[in-house]
């Protein structure tokens, strides 16, 4: 990606590590940008009642270039996807993205000429969220996972490990 | 490249198996006259092929030749007034038994509001010569009817039909690069196999994702008009203002706006042609997902059309629930209305938009409470309601109905005498009634422009002539005559909520007609019968008998219809969901011209727009 990979592993690297991924974690920026019934959802999980603040997440950018998150929040069409490839090639790295909801992770109820079966076929996704539309709660708990995968990055040249993250990984709010 | 759009496509195209043999399936010619139709057949004799009544509603079959002239006529005529053109519709008659001379035929819903009057207009189309590319084609009524113009557009852009005459006749929903028009019925389904076992070495896997197109849809495309003098703009489809994904071509000079071209269809997700695929119970889960904000007024919209088609008796109590839960949607609806408008008009007003999602919590709690869910509903079905209310539900409503008429006088007073607020929505969007009702516009929309109009009190379904409620109208025409009528609009949802709570009848939640609703669990156990009206309603559904049908009513957001083909089998020939966005929001471009930038913001949150149901 930039200079980062080119830095050994190393004890330095490892306590930066931990320093950078403790920010990062705790203040990821969505990016404000919904598409069908899963934003409003969305907009719910970002108002007081269940306070996406509380992740430090409630700053939702306009501009992809400040967002560190993208929510894919409902159906992808033929004539979005090229624009969600647009959007997402702008954010500036590192990026992650939840595919919320059914439509988003597999094309949902909408097997037909009209909707991409999901919007992994454009774009990678970190965190696939059940429900049509999810709950509020459901997005808080892929935000949690996202936290949990967040924390395990590392910005030496081992970066990104692929395997899942575990139940017991998921760290309760605040930790 | 020929494009296909289906790699792995196999079977989900329907091949309509369910229907019994040797069903009637031609819609049986409208019988019986009334003044309308006298009148009009006097008028132009041996041009009207067939007219009378339908199912209730006056039809009226012209000669596509003639098609402009009735138009006209119906508008024109003193005794007739026809004055808005409510909806354009088409239906591909391929699969039909007796396939006549014609293909193509379209229809019209015209609506008489002075008269309180309904008419359905068919006309065959004239198949296609060389000259006009093969394509079928018939006259523009944009020239009559302004409004026309978004319809026919989605008409020629779904079912292929060529408007003559239509000034600017492009694909409107489908990107400009798409290669068929979806609803023809030889067109497929489309979609993938969904894959159950799941390995990668699958050959099948390297042509997923093939039907995604090129990104030509993004490039600008001006339409016929727009200068390149002035400065083009592009918003959305990504703009937090836009309440979802619309693009808007904006042509200004300097800051002043000279003409606006929405771009559409970025959620085209093909409820119609899903909808031909689906039994007639299963799509009541699909209009749940349509205008997203009121699932609840979409899943009463729908059952009433087939419902009145089945000819089926609501028993009385569900009708109040239904009332209940269309009203409690009405209130959630224009609250997030609020506060998106608030939020989008003041840039940083987060304040309102906690105050009045904190209220929409309560009701999506009353929701959850019936039935599960807070969006996405399904809870008023075909024949009633799914289930009954729970015991705590009527003690929660109206805890809920003490406290929401304060909290709308809250917002009134945050608002009504801001003069910020003021100043941005006072004379802001502009629109005069007659261009309301030339371009089909409906709601508060409508009533914002004088036309004193509303589906529930004019023309009443679901017993809603039983309350006390009056209709909100505003002689203003702008923005903030229709900023006040949705706050009162929600007062009078809250009085027709307290009527409906204290005269809840008991008795069943829905019809008891087996042939229609599943009988209880219980009886599944003790009755034979009952196991077999089970099995035969989910495996195959119910049978409409043929005939169609047009029916709207008063959605959070102007009249959402349903037009309804069916063939006899159980699914519908053809489906058509006229969403009241799509209409209001050809109005932009109008009450826009000659305001500033920044006013484009106030006039689609006042527009009150949800894509879902735009693209459809």
């Amino acid at each position: 990606m930039g200079l980062e990979e080119k830095v050994p592993e190393g004890i330095l690297t490892t306590s930066l590590d931990s320093v950078i991924n403790w920010g990062r974690a705790n203040s990821t920026w969505p990016l404000l940008f919904g598409l069908a019934c899963c934003a409003m959802e969305m907009i719910a999980t970002g108002t007081a009642r269940h306070d996406i603040a509380r992740y430090g997440s409630e700053l939702f950018r306009a501009s992809p270039r400040q967002a560190d998150l993208m929510i894919v929040s409902g159906r992808v069409s033929n004539k979005m996807a090229p624009v969600i490839k647009r959007i997402y090639d702008q954010m500036l790295a590192p990026k992650w993205v939840i595919a919320m909801g059914i439509c988003a992770s597999a094309g949902g109820p909408f097997n037909n000429y009209a909707i991409i079966q999901g919007v992994d076929k454009i774009i990678p996704v970190d965190v696939y969220v059940p429900g049509c539309p999810p709950r509020p709660e459901s997005l808080l708990y892929a935000m949690d996972m996202l936290r949990a995968k967040q924390k395990r990055e590392s910005v030496g040249a081992g970066r990104k490990v692929d395997e899942p993250v575990t139940v017991d990984e998921i760290m309760p709010l605040g930790v | 490249m020929p494009l296909d759009v289906s790699p792995i496509f196999r079977s989900y195209e329907s091949q309509r198996t369910l229907n019994p043999p040797g069903i009637p399936g031609l819609a049986p010619l409208p019988s019986g006259e009334t003044d309308d139709t006298r009148r009009i057949c006097e008028q132009f004799g041996e041009d009207i092929v067939a007219a009378g009544l339908h199912h209730g509603n006056q039809v009226v079959q012209v000669d596509a030749g003639r098609l402009k002239a009735l138009a006209t006529f119906l508008r024109d005529d003193p005794e007739l007034r026809y004055e808005t053109l409510i909806d354009v519709t088409s239906l591909d008659k391929s699969q039909l038994p007796q396939n006549g001379d014609s293909r193509f035929q379209t229809v019209y819903q015209f609506r008489s509001y002075a008269r309180n009057q309904h008419l359905t207009v068919v006309a065959d189309c004239e198949a296609g010569d060389g000259d006009n590319g093969a394509m079928p084609h018939i006259d523009s009524l944009t020239g009559v009817f302004r409004g026309a113009e978004w319809p026919e557009r989605e008409v020629y852009d779904l079912m292929g039909i060529r408007f003559d005459g239509h000034p600017d006749l492009r694909r409107i929903l489908m990107p400009k690069n798409w290669h068929n028009h979806p609803l023809q019925k030889q067109a497929p389904l489309g979609g993938e196999e969904v894959p159950f076992t799941f390995t990668w070495d699958d050959p099948e896997f390297d042509t997923l994702g093939t039907q995604i197109l090129p990104s030509v849809s993004v490039a600008p495309d001006l339409p016929p008009g727009m200068s390149r003098q002035n400065m083009v703009i592009n918003m959305g489809p990504h703009h937090p203002s836009t309440h979802g994904v619309l693009r808007l071509v904006v042509e200004l000079d300097g800051e002043r706006i000279v003409s606006i071209d929405p771009d559409l269809g970025f959620l085209h997700s093909g409820f119609e042609k899903t909808g031909e695929n689906k039994r007639y119970k299963d799509f009541v889960y699909y209009t749940d997902r349509m205008d997203y904000l009121s699932s609840m007024s979409n899943n009463l919209g729908y059952c009433l059309t087939i419902e009145h088609m089945l000819g089926l008796e609501i028993p009385e109590r569900a009708q109040v629930i239904r009332v209940i839960m269309a009203e409690m949607q009405r209130i959630a609806s224009h609250l997030f209305w609020l506060a998106t408008h608030v939020l989008d008009v003041s840039g940083t007003g987060m304040s309102l938009l906690m105050y009045a999602t904190r209220e929409r919590e309560r009701i999506l709690d009353l929701f959850e409470m019936v039935c599960g869910a807070r969006l996405t509903v399904s809870y008023i079905r075909i024949g009633g309601v799914w289930q009954d209310l729970p015991d705590a539900f009527i003690s929660e409503l109206k805890d809920f109905l003490k406290l929401m008429p304060g909290k709308i006088s809250e917002y009134e007073a945050m608002l009504t005498e801001a003069p910020l607020w003021q100043e941005r929505l006072t004379d802001v969007g502009h629109i005069r009634g007659a261009d309301a009702l030339a371009m089909g516009l409906t709601g508060p929309m409508l009533r914002g422009s004088g036309v004193d109009w509303d589906l529930r009190r004019d023309r009443p379904y679901c017993g809603y002539e039983a309350y006390e409620f009056e209709v909100p109208t505003s002689d203003r025409g702008d923005c903030y005559g229709r900023f006040s009528i949705r706050l009162e609009e929600m007062r009078q949802s809250v009085r027709i909520l307290e009527q409906a709570v204290a005269n809840l009848p008991s008795g069943l939640f829905k019809s008891n007609d087996r042939k229609v609703t599943a009988p209880p669990r219980a009886e599944l156990d003790v009755s034979m019968e009952a196991l077999i009206h089970h099995f035969k309603l989910m495996t195959e559904g119910f049978h409409v008998p043929p005939g169609f049908f047009y029916n709207g009513i008063e959605s959070s957001k102007g009249e959402l219809g349903f037009y309804v083909y069916s063939d006899g089998s159980a699914k519908p020939y053809r489906l058509h969901v006229h969403g009241p966005s799509f209409n209001n929001l050809y109005a932009i471009d109008h009450i826009s011209r000659g305001e500033m930038l920044s006013d484009v913001v106030t006039n689609i949150g006042s527009i009150d727009i949800v894509l879902g149901e735009v693209d459809r």
